[in-house]
Parts: structure tokens; sequence; C-alpha cells
């Protein structure tokens, strides 16, 4: 067979074309376990999870010219440009689903780190799992502060705890008072899972400490199909400051049950979750003009720190929604497990974890309003300070703390 | 605890259990005709509800307007289930009451499945509506507008369906089907035909009862699990298969629900309905109304 110069060409041209698969093939992917509630009752939250993901491996795969770890370069230059693989695994906001599933991830999946998982009670069986085999378990989003001090070597937690964003609301509280605003009595309103009854736990001591009046102490159970009982007593306290610590669907039932039983609280200030979600505002949000929720996150920043405006963007196009206080920590989850991965030149687990612990990167190469990322000795981030956020005019305003603010508060809310 | 709490306490369970009533009746109903239990049947209050808010999504239709439509949507829908699934579910010999259970049991998990794939696992609201949010103040006790429609409209279903199982002919052939499906074979009566007419009506009941549920609560592929688990409570204390037993426990646990939030913390609320059923389990086994 004559070899003509068009085979010679289109033979040159194919191992061309073949070139980077075979060299992708010599740098394995990098496998990462992600898991969320993807059915069930807050399955939309991974949806969105989901979404907020993708964005954070688009940009460490691919080269984006942000001041953001790996974002600069494709892959994983530490693991020789190695791509990372996220694996989702669904644990249905059920803590025994959460174990199994954490256990598939591990065995079969062969994942090197797990990053989880929104609810704090699916958070307690997840990083057990990941404990006992040894691999790195990354709480993106769970915020209830007894995770981190049970003495686990694998638990890692980048954003603030409930005991930091309750105190940044006592702090606030303070603040107010100093300018004559009338604070002196609190309801909260708490559900009764594991994210409930820590954040209130906290919110009670911190009100002990600092000499506020804890007047209703009201904890229900998630997802009733009616609050009005709980409503009622929450009026008959008819407290200075509501605190709610409440997912998305109970927090449309309340302020729905508060409306209908004509209870208007001065203000709200919420523990996030349900608070930081966009189908309460489209359901209820006529009534919470004013409303402050705590956050970890803050598009107001983009202002500051132009980069998070665009990564924003990239999230939009996937998701139609801003980043909110949970897209926020999960993407941040990934980058800074991503970026030990990469310090630690394996997927071991144990060398991924002294890469964790050597962590230490400044707040203004993330897109939160952190002071740094630097682990203490239990795995939590110390340094990750929360905001406080008003929903004024159909969107979010910072106005705590006052290096962060762009607006003063308005009190009381409408 | 004030005598207005107790008042307002007491007015809010009776709308809620009135609610909770019409939302069991189906269930009820079905139940006492064939001996099966739907274990769909918060998903079809899912769908009552999912069709009420995408009426006023696209249409702007009121959820009062959309009612009646939306009920006679569920009847065509239960008498398609009825003849699509529990008719060839019934026909198995061997371990009939598994194969009923683990049938519409299937069915819950594939229609809550369908659900989140096509209208993705957000909440939706319907965010104004003529009584959405109105509210009506007795002497300082709150009557939420929404949930006053919803008594009104369980009573008046209530009633209906007495006049209908009493005085119709079908309501006759309903009973008769219900208390022997052999034998009313030989005078004539199809029998496929009244069960299918029989699951029709349940699930129009429950399309009443999400059509006005719409207006105040929010709707997600979910949303029926915490209700049908308060209606097999319900029917089980009203008695299996006795309709207006449905009626008096929907009440019954309504108010108890609302009475132990005052009691104990509302966390345990569910303890006084829980309570109450095993006390009648105890004393009345076949449930306060049952017959059988």
């Amino acid at each position: 067979m004559a070899v003509t110069r068009r085979d010679v060409l289109l033979g040159a041209t194919a191992t061309a074309a073949l070139m980077p698969l075979a060299a992708r093939a010599d740098t394995p992917d990098v496998a990462i376990g992600i898991i969320y509630p993807f059915s069930g009752s807050s399955a939309q939250i991974g949806v969105d999870a989901k979404n907020a993901f993708e964005t954070a491996a688009d940009i460490i795969n691919k080269n984006y010219d942000f001041d953001l770890p790996l974002a600069r370069g494709e892959g994983l230059p530490g693991l020789g440009g190695a791509k990372v693989r996220l694996v989702y695994a669904d644990h249905q906001a059920d803590p025994q689903t959460g174990r199994a599933e954490a256990e598939r991830l591990i065995t079969q999946e062969k994942v090197c780190a797990v990053v989880g998982t929104y609810q704090s009670a699916v958070a307690v069986t997840v990083s057990q799992t990941c404990e006992r085999y040894q691999v790195p378990f990354m709480s993106a989003d769970n915020s209830s502060p007894s995770l981190h001090r049970r003495g686990l070597k694998y638990y890692f937690r980048a954003a603030p705890h409930d005991e930091m964003f309750s105190k940044a609301m006592f702090d606030f509280f303070d603040d107010m008072k100093k300018k004559g605003t009338k604070i002196d009595t609190l309801s909260l309103f708490h559900e009764d899972t594991i994210f409930g009854t820590d954040s209130a736990n906290a919110q009670l001591k911190l009100a002990k400490e600092r000499g506020y009046k804890v007047v209703a102490d009201i904890k229900y159970r998630a997802n009733s199909p009616s609050l009005s009982a709980e409503v009622q007593q929450l009026k008959a306290a008819n407290a200075d400051v509501l605190m709610p610590s409440s997912y998305t669907t109970d927090g449309i039932l309340l302020i729905k049950t508060m409306s209908e039983l004509g209870y208007k609280p001065p203000m709200i200030v919420a523990q996030d979750a349900g608070f930081s979600e966009q189908a309460l505002y489209d359901a209820v949000g006529d009534k919470l003009e004013g409303v402050i929720s705590r956050g970890s996150f803050s598009l107001d920043l983009a202002q500051k720190r132009p980069m998070v405006g665009k990564i924003n963007a990239m999230f939009k196009q996937r998701s139609g929604k801003d980043f909110n206080d949970y897209s926020s920590r999960q993407f941040m989850g990934l980058i800074v497990i991503a970026d030990a991965i990469n310090r630690a030149k394996s997927t071991d687990g144990d060398k991924i974890r002294e890469a964790l612990v050597a962590t230490d990167m400044p707040g203004d190469v993330t897109i939160m309003p952190w002071s740094r990322v630097k682990f203490d000795s239990m795995g939590q981030n110390e340094f990750a300070d929360p905001v406080l956020l008003q929903y004024v005019g159909k969107k979010f305003v910072t106005i705590f703390p006052k290096q962060a603010a762009i607006a003063d508060a308005m009190w009381p809310m409408k | 605890m004030t005598a207005e709490t107790i008042i307002q306490s007491l007015a809010s369970g009776l709308l809620m259990g009135l609610l909770y009533g019409l939302i069991a009746a189906g269930l009820a109903l079905i139940f006492g005709l064939m001996d099966v239990v739907n274990f769909a049947h918060g998903e079809f209050l899912m769908v009552a509800m999912y069709a009420t808010f995408f009426l006023f999504s696209f249409f702007a239709l009121d959820p009062l307007l959309s009612a009646p439509l939306v009920a006679a949507a569920l009847f065509v829908f239960g008498a398609l289930i009825y003849l699509l699934v529990i008719r060839f579910a019934m026909r198995t010999k061997a371990n009939a009451g598994m194969v009923q259970i683990f049938s519409t049991f299937g069915l819950a998990i594939v229609m809550r499945g369908l659900a989140q794939y096509f209208f993705t696992p957000d909440y939706r609201s319907i965010t104004h509506s003529w009584l959405g949010g109105k509210t009506v103040s007795i002497a300082g006790v709150f009557l939420p507008v929404p949930q006053l429609a919803g008594a009104a409209v369980s009573i008046a279903a209530f009633a209906a369906l007495y006049f209908f199982i009493h005085s119709t002919d079908f309501g006759r052939a309903l009973e008769a089907t219900r208390e022997d499906a052999g034998a009313v074979a030989l005078v004539g009566i199809d029998k496929n035909r009244v069960f299918a007419l029989g699951w029709g009506l349940g699930a129009a009941l429950v399309g009443l009862a999400g059509a006005i549920m719409a207006i105040f609560f929010y709707v997600y592929p979910d949303v029926g699990a915490s209700f049908a688990l308060i209606a097999y409570v319900t029917v089980a204390l009203g008695g299996f298969g006795s309709v207006f037993g449905a009626f008096a426990a929907g009440i019954i646990v309504g108010l108890v629900e609302a009475m132990t939030a005052l009691i104990l913390p509302p966390s345990l609320k569910a303890v006084g309905i829980y309570a109450v059923y095993l006390l009648v389990v105890f004393i009345r086994p076949r449930g306060l109304f049952g017959s059988l």
C-alpha cells in the first residue's frame, strides 16, 4: 500500500489529537466524594450544591485568571495536572443513609476526600465513617458547634459554626443597644434536630452572659404540618427580637402563621438555613422586609474583590441563582480541600490530612469575608468571620461587622 | 396561660382538625370500599397541590376557582390509578395484602420521583390569592381566612358525601359492593366500575383538600408525607372504613394536637395524638366508629 502525503498528514493529525488524551491517562483523576441530599424534603439544597461544586471543579480543572488557589493552570499541578472528578452520593437527609453512602464512596468509588453535608445530623455519621477509613472530611456548610469537638482527626471546617454566628448576633445587639435601641428580651424558635438544638444552646448561653432575657424558648418538630400553637406562644411572649433556627419549609410556615395570627415582632434575627433560601423569600418575602440573617457570605464583597462577582456569574449561569450562604461555603469547601490535595501531592488520606493541618490561606484569595483559612487542633477555622445581612428592597445588604458593612441596620423591621 | 391562649388554641386546632378530616376522608372511603390502604395518599395530596399551583401560575386561576377543577382532575386520576395499577394488584391470589401494600407504596415513590424530576424539589407557594394572608379577628382570637374556607369546604364535602352514600343509587351500589363484592356481581353491578368510581371519589376529596391547602401551605414533592401520616392515624382512630369516623377523628386529632402543644413542649405535640390513639386501641380496637 502506497503511503500518500495525505495519509501521513491524517496520521499526524490523529496522533496530535490523541496526545492530550494519552497524557491524561497517565495522570489519573482525583476522585472527591460529594455527599448531599439529592432527594427528600431538602433536595433543592443538593441541586444547588451540585452547581456550586461543578463551578469550583471547573475553575480547578480549567485555566482561569482568578486570585484563587488552583484557578490558574489546569488541574492539580502537585499531581501532574490531574483533574478533579466529583462523585455524588445522596444521603436523603438521613444520618443512617449518610453513613452507608460515605462508606460506599470510600470503599467502592475510592474517593480520597469527602465534602458534605448540609444537615449537621448527617455530618455526624459521615464524619465518623471518614474517620474510620482515615479519609479527610470537609464540613463545607454544617454549622453545629459540637461537630468539631468530638476529637476527630480527619474532620475539617473552613466556615464558621453557630457559636461564632450567634456571637456576631449578640455583638450586634450590644452595638445597637449602645445606640439606644431597646433590646431586652429574646424569643428562641428552633427545630428539634442537632442544628436547631445546638444553635439554641449557643444563643441561650450568650443571652445569659450578656444579660438578655429569653422570654420564650420554643423547640418544635421539624416539617410540622402546623405551627399555630408554637406561634401563639411566641406572640404571648412578645420579645424584642425573634431568633428562628429553621430550615426552609418550617421558615415559610412560621412566617405565614405569624401573619395569620397577627404577630409581628420588632425584629427577626435568623440563624441562616431557610432564611438564606430564595424559595422562602419567593413565598413570604413581602412579610420579611428588614429581616436580619447571619451569613458567611455576602455578594457586597464583589465591590471590593471583583473575582467574587465573576465567579458568582459563572455559578448563576449554571443554577440561575446568585451565590447564597450555602452555595458559597460549598464552593469554598471544595477549593480548600483540593488545595490541600495539591500540596499533599498525593491522594493518601494521611498526607492530605497533614496538608490540611498546614493550610494557611489568606482571606483575600477566597470568595468569603474571612480573614484567613487556618485550622486549629480540632479542625475548625477560627478565622472565618461571619457577617449579618439585612433583607432590604428584595436583596441582602451587609450591616455588621463594621469593617464589612455597607449600610446601617434598619430597626425595627417593616 | 390565659383564657385567650386556650381559646385561640382550640380554634386553630378545630380548623386544622376539619382539614385533617377532609384529607383522611378519601383514605377511609377507599379502605372501607375494598380493604386497600392507599400508601400513595399523601402523594395524591401533593399532585392536587401542584395542580392548584400550576393553574395559578399559568392561568392566574385563584385556588377557590380551581378547587372544583382540581377535584375533577383528581377524580379522573384516581379512577385511572385503579384501572391501571390497583385492579391488577388485587388479582393476585397469594399474599394479596402484601402485593397491595407494595403496589401503592411503589406508586408513592414513583409519584414523588416524577414530581422531583419534572417540578424540581424547590418549594413553591401561591403568592397572592383572594383569601391568602387574610385573617378575621374576633375578640382577640385570630382565625385565618384560608383555614376557615378549608373548614367550610370540609363540612360541605362531608355533608355531600353523606347525602351521596345514603340517598343515591350509586351510593347504595357502593355500600353493597363494600359488603359483598361477589354478590353484587350477581345483581348486575360491575364491581370494577364501582371500585374505579370509589377511587375517583376518594382522590377527588383529597384533591379538594389539596386545592385549599395550596393557599396557605408550601408545595414540594415530599409535602404529602407528614399529612399522610396524620391521615393514617385519623382513619385508624375513627375506625377503618368509616368515612364519618374520619370526620370526627380529624377534629379530635386537631384539638388534641393543639392542646398538647399548650401543655408539653411543642416538639412533643404529636405525643398527644398517639396517646389518644393508643388509648382507643386498648379500649376499642376497631376505632371510635369502626364497624369491622
